[in-house]
């Protein structure tokens, strides 16, 4: 059985979800954080000394007591353990030089998009009172954030996935943040390969599943 | 979770890994430890800082984002561009590199990778985005002196934090030198050599004494950055 500890709207949590959702694992997840709150427990933190949420323990996969943090590692193992069987080989190829393309885009849709988008726009637009918003810097984040975005327009103007022609962790890198992406009040430039892309992935139903959930609770 | 292993790799061929990134870059150093370490030829360009290049039509048909490094391997008829340097780190010692230095079995492999990941999203930019930069990068007279303050003091619990783990190491996967250990490790050069208050670390400082030892270390991330000092 695989556990994930961490709430269902964090972004991070969403991100493993949702490759649990495509991999079809049965799982257990219990709620942490924000406020579920239990990130300071010594029981947590012998999971994750910096108790951060997610973290995964799969007593089937072969990890066997050892938990797994760091979204993107969570991803990885996930991948790399059942990908093949559950999804075939395109979804995490066995052959490096064909997952590196994969991985190269997982890598930059994590640094590049989602980390500009979850604390300078998202964070700064929901997670922050009215009174405090600070218009100029969430214009400036938004710009920022657009200029990672042109990149991944030109990128999916000419590939129906992040990673080429099929549905990989890279998507689930990039796409984990979109739902939020597109449902927030703010300025969005037209993205026609993007919008398509977005339309894509709510065919999916893991990722309506766990990644399209009300965020209203985390809203100040 | 079979993966390919070093099966098509022709016993005459050596790969040479081109690559292309000044050698003052500390996501350069990662990938050229990795080459050096696993025993991989390579060749390599500068770009970027100082050098240029990264903004040509030519470089950014490689990478889009014009970003260093990107390498080029053409081993044994595959073709692999690729960019992001933990990427390519993984890539490379995926292809190349034995066991342990990669484990084959991703129950091993996932909690090493999960430090080798932290290094890369908490570790670096908390040193390199906030301490390195700042007080490198920037002109004297424009670093923001608060702001510095606080990043060396936000530094201190991050810097415990990887002590705590590596423990007696010698290594982060115990005895065995892995992955892990080079992108953990890529940052160490600047963290110890850059003066600034520090936490007390004995077991993180015994790890980079050991790092030291390592030929690779030394000759590929044990890198001067002056040039990158601003004036």
């Amino acid at each position: 059985m695989l556990t994930v500890w961490g709430r269902a709207t964090s972004s991070n949590v969403q991100a493993v979800m949702w490759c649990v959702g495509e991999l079809g694992l049965d799982h257990v997840r219990h709620d942490l954080g924000h406020t579920h709150g239990g990130l300071d427990t010594p029981e947590f933190r012998a999971l994750n000394p910096h108790g951060l949420i997610p973290v995964i323990r799969d007593e089937t996969g072969g990890v066997g007591a050892a938990p797994v943090w760091e979204t993107a590692a969570i991803v990885r193992y996930l991948a790399a353990r059942y990908g093949r069987e559950r999804l075939g080989d395109a979804f995490w190829p066995a052959d490096p030089a064909a997952r590196a393309r994969v991985d190269m885009w997982a890598h930059w849709a994590k640094e590049s998009v989602a980390a500009r988008f979850t604390v300078p726009v998202f964070w700064a637009v929901v997670r922050t009172p009215a009174a405090k918003r600070d218009p100029v810097a969430i214009a400036r984040g938004v710009r920022q954030l657009g200029r990672e975005l042109d990149t991944v327009e030109a990128r999916l103007a000419e590939n129906e996935w992040l990673a080429g022609g099929h549905f990989t962790p890279a998507d689930i890198m990039l796409g984990h943040v979109l739902y939020r992406y597109f449902d927030i009040d703010i300025a969005r430039k037209p993205r026609p390969a993007l919008d398509a892309y977005y339309a894509r992935l709510q065919d999916r139903p893991a990722f309506r599943e766990h990644v399209c959930i009300s965020y209203e609770s985390l809203r100040a | 979770m079979s993966e390919t292993p070093n099966s098509d790799r022709p016993n005459s061929e050596i790969p040479n890994i081109e690559v292309w990134g000044r050698a003052s870059s500390s996501n350069v150093q990662l990938v050229m430890w990795a080459i050096a370490e696993i025993g991989l030829g390579f060749t390599r360009h500068d770009a970027g800082f100082g050098f240029g290049m990264n903004d040509t039509p030519e470089f950014l048909a490689m990478n889009p984002n014009g970003l260093i490094p990107v390498i080029r391997d053409r081993t044994g008829g595959r073709d692999v561009l690729m960019w992001e340097s933990a990427a390519i780190v993984r890539y490379l010692c995926a292809s190349y590199a034995p066991e342990p230095l990669w484990p084959r079995d991703p129950a091993v492999r996932g909690p090493l990778d999960m430090w080798a990941e932290w290094a890369k999203t908490t570790f670096g930019p908390a040193f390199n985005s906030r301490i390195f930069w700042p007080a490198i990068r920037t002109p004297a007279a424009q670093i923001d002196r608060a702001s510095l303050d606080r990043a060396i003091e936000a530094m201190k619990p991050v810097a415990r934090m990887l002590d705590d783990r590596i423990g007696d190491g010698p290594w982060l996967a115990g005895q065995d030198f892995t992955f892990a250990d080079i992108l953990c490790g890529g940052m160490l050069y600047r963290y110890d050599s850059l003066d600034f208050d520090k936490a007390e670390t004995p077991h993180l400082d015994a790890y980079y004494a050991r790092l030291c030892q390592r030929p690779a270390y030394a000759e590929h991330v044990r890198v001067s950055y002056e040039a990158l000092r601003a004036t």
